[in-house]
């Protein structure tokens, strides 16, 4: 009988364990993410049953505040995001928990998913295309208006024709730091040993493929894309190249209209080139950064890249990526970047770019009163006349008053960027931004049976389309 | 009444309970759960599932049509195959080596055992590092023997070997473990008696070692085919979405690719689904033909 209630109890102290596990993991969250509002709850005891009517006032205590960013890897402004960050943190006392990555497919699944099961950051800077409908729906950012409607001053610093209106409602919600351009980059050390000239403003398709036949004939490869991983870049322009600024944001009704027949064509386009041997002779299984590595290395010609890749390219001429003092300015003398060859009614000076992300701010953050008036306070930080012009550098922002840049602070690609985007006629928006989820897979990760033929691409851009239409 | 209490079972049941709820929490109802989904509409990863598929079996349909999956199929099966005669077959070998000299048997345990404690992820990227294109270890130990041109090592026709390469290297020593531990329990009165009777060092392997290590071979074979089924990191980590051309995907890796990646979630749940049927039929088989024996 005594061994039967030792029993007995051994069993219940290991569920009052459990439980207890449970209740103290509960508890160890909550101390973890408000250790200030423990301590002013002892201090001013009192007054704890008016802390909800507070909700307005900047918060009592240091809090911490997760931040998600596409500010990592290889972009640009990686560097200018952790040195804003950490001024914003001294300034206030808070603290930033940064969960930023690098702006890929991978990244945006991640972020939908944080949204889905409610683990979305407080604050976040991520595209404002059709990637951001799944939170815009499921009402889990504050649009502009509701945050002005308590902070009256919020972004007013922006020239509000410029943030994009977003695709669910036509509501503004992020507020854009820094715009992109898309173009193609070049390494000049190749081009000169093979005796082709820096293209210009007038650049064709035709020019272009001239040039990468004396480019491969001198045995370097032409093309550095991993069409395997990463085909983005020449989706976009392909298609473009086989319509106009004016049509390129539309999506075919189906493969049989003008535009489903522009896709197609790009899509062969692309195939063509893959056929003439262009592109490295592994770009059916490499990567996107053994391609670059190629680039950098001085063993491939032409690379297109967003404004984002500039970073990159500088860091591969440093040798200590993290130290910009480490600067092998020779070496970056031999990288420039210039217009896509365009075709039709696409001149090479039309490119790809715009103001296609911005700083969100979450329901979750919003509801919690210590953190409302940190991330606002945060996110007027990012978006200050202060610190935006570090993050636009070369490429257009927001401000109402963009301050005048100083040339003298930017590094010689920077500076070749300013010269480029000083000639570009047109900015259009990437049409895969609006040409989101499984309708892409035909033709992105499909890419690779597409210029082997071993799918017709009419057949490819046919099934995403059909799947965009569906969805 | 005191030598009752050790026939009332009661009390054990009662200790086995949290366990059983824990896993009906964590495993039988999101198995069935899963199964569930596999039949309906499901957005996005993280979204409820909306209504069923019209059909409800439209991505049973789909699977049979999918010329991947067949191939995920088929390169499951190469790899349980390569984990058989790769990782267990190279265990015996070194097992019946290392068994045989008399120093340096802890030394080659610890050797052998140890890719085991790297996890397959880090060693995805080790061996993306020694099999890269351009810059790579093996391409520039062939470049010094005098071969002119790079090898894509994950090009279509070499990229399955590329990938079970690691894959195999990295479990060899967990069952060489298993098996020296097998050779350790035969006893040495045996292998005595066969020296007495002129038997060679082959001739005690062959009639003495691999007979009694029978049972542990099968146990071997056994883990190492259903392991097979589970592989997923490495390949993952070295051949993203079944690169290239859609040739590298296993069961696993497939099934991960269209959840995480297409976000088609519910065929993503019928690839599960398959995953499990194909796990317990081939387990069925591997057991019938790896019977152990009673001595």
């Amino acid at each position: 009988m005594k061994k039967r209630v030792i029993a007995a109890m051994l069993a219940g102290m290991m569920v009052l364990s459990v439980t207890a596990c449970g209740n103290s993991a509960e508890n160890t969250g909550s101390d973890a993410s408000a250790p200030a509002q423990t301590t002013e709850s002892a201090d001013t005891s009192g007054s704890t049953e008016e802390a909800p009517a507070a909700e307005t006032a900047q918060p009592a205590g240091p809090v911490e505040l997760t931040v998600t960013t596409t500010f990592a890897g290889e972009d640009t402004n990686a560097q200018n995001y952790k040195d804003a960050v950490k001024a914003w943190e001294e300034q206030t006392g808070n603290t930033i928990v940064d969960t930023s990555a690098t702006a890929d497919e991978t990244f945006k699944m991640r972020v939908a998913t944080d949204f889905e099961t409610g683990s979305e950051p407080d604050v976040l800077f991520f595209f404002n295309g059709a990637d951001a409908n799944s939170f815009i729906e499921a009402g889990k950012v504050l649009s502009l208006d509701e945050i002005r409607a308590e902070y009256p001053e919020y972004a007013t610093n922006m020239n509000e024709d410029l943030i994009t209106d977003s695709l669910v409602d036509g509501k503004k919600y992020a507020i854009p730091v820094n715009g992109y351009w898309e173009a193609m980059f070049v390494n000049t050390e190749i081009l000169d040993a093979a005796g082709v000239a820096m293209p210009g403003a007038d650049y064709t398709m035709d020019m272009f493929k001239a040039d990468c036949e004396k480019i491969k004939a001198a045995g370097y490869t032409p093309i550095a894309a991993a069409l395997g991983n990463i085909p983005h870049y020449w989706w976009e322009f392909a298609i473009f190249n086989n319509q106009s600024p004016a049509n390129h944001l539309e999506i075919p009704e189906s493969v049989e209209d003008a535009n489903g027949q522009a896709w197609v064509s790009g899509m062969n386009d692309i195939k063509e080139l893959y056929e003439l041997g262009y592109f490295p002779d592994n770009t059916l299984s490499a990567t996107d950064d053994e391609t670059f590595a190629m680039f950098t290395d001085g063993k491939a010609a032409f690379l297109i890249d967003g404004s984002w890749k500039v970073g990159g390219i500088v860091g591969s001429c440093q040798s200590d990526p993290e130290d910009p003092s480490t600067l092998d300015a020779d070496k970056l003398a031999k990288f420039d970047v210039t217009y896509v060859p365009g075709k039709g009614s696409r001149k090479a000076t039309d490119l790809v770019g715009g103001l296609s992300s911005g700083y969100y701010i979450t329901r979750k953050a919003w509801d919690d009163p210590d953190k409302r008036a940190a991330a606002v306070s945060f996110v007027e930080y990012m978006t200050s006349d202060d610190v935006v012009p570090a993050f636009a550098q070369h490429a257009a922002s927001a401000l109402k008053n963009a301050p005048e840049v100083d040339p003298a602070q930017f590094n010689e690609l920077q500076r070749k960027s300013i010269e480029m985007m000083a000639g570009v006629t047109s900015l259009t928006g990437a049409v895969q931004d609006l040409f989101q989820g499984d309708c892409r897979v035909s033709t992105f990760d499909g890419m690779p049976e597409i210029v082997t033929g071993r799918v017709q691409a009419v057949d490819a851009v046919a099934e995403g389309l059909d799947a965009y239409h569906n969805q | 009444m005191g030598a009752n209490i050790y026939r009332n079972k009661k009390p054990v049941f009662v200790f086995l309970v949290p366990a059983f709820l824990f896993m009906i929490l964590y495993l039988y109802y999101p198995f069935f759960k899963n199964i569930m989904n596999s039949f309906m509409h499901i957005k996005q990863l993280g979204s409820s599932a909306t209504s069923f598929n019209t059909p409800w079996y439209t991505n049973y349909v789909e699977m049979i049509h999918d010329d991947n999956v067949w191939t995920a199929i088929k390169n499951t099966l190469i790899m349980m195959v390569v984990t058989l005669i790769g990782q267990v077959g190279i265990a015996i070998i070194l097992a019946l080596m290392v068994d045989n000299i008399g120093r340096g048997k802890q030394f080659f345990k610890t050797v052998f055992f140890f890719p085991i404690v790297i996890s397959a992820t880090a060693l995805g990227l080790l061996f993306n590092l020694l099999f890269l294109y351009d810059k790579g270890m093996v391409n520039q130990l062939l470049e010094a023997l005098g071969k002119s041109q790079l090898t894509d090592w994950k090009a279509e026709g070499i990229a399955m070997f590329t990938m079970m390469l690691p894959v195999m290297w990295q479990y060899v020593g967990f069952y060489f473990v298993i098996l020296i531990t097998g050779l350790n329990n035969i006893s040495d009165e045996l292998y005595e008696a066969a020296r007495i009777d002129g038997a060679s060092t082959l001739q005690s392997v062959r009639y003495i070692s691999l007979p009694l290590l029978h049972n542990v071979i099968c146990t071997c074979s056994v883990l190492a085919v259903t392991g097979a089924l589970k592989v997923f990191d490495l390949p993952w980590t070295m051949f993203p979405k079944g690169m290239p051309l859609k040739s590298t995907f296993l069961t696993g890796t497939y099934m991960y690719y269209h959840t995480m990646e297409t976000k088609n979630v519910d065929y993503g749940c019928a690839l599960a689904v398959l995953i499990v049927v194909l796990g317990i039929v081939l387990s069925k088989v591997v057991n019938a033909i790896f019977r152990e024996k009673d001595y």
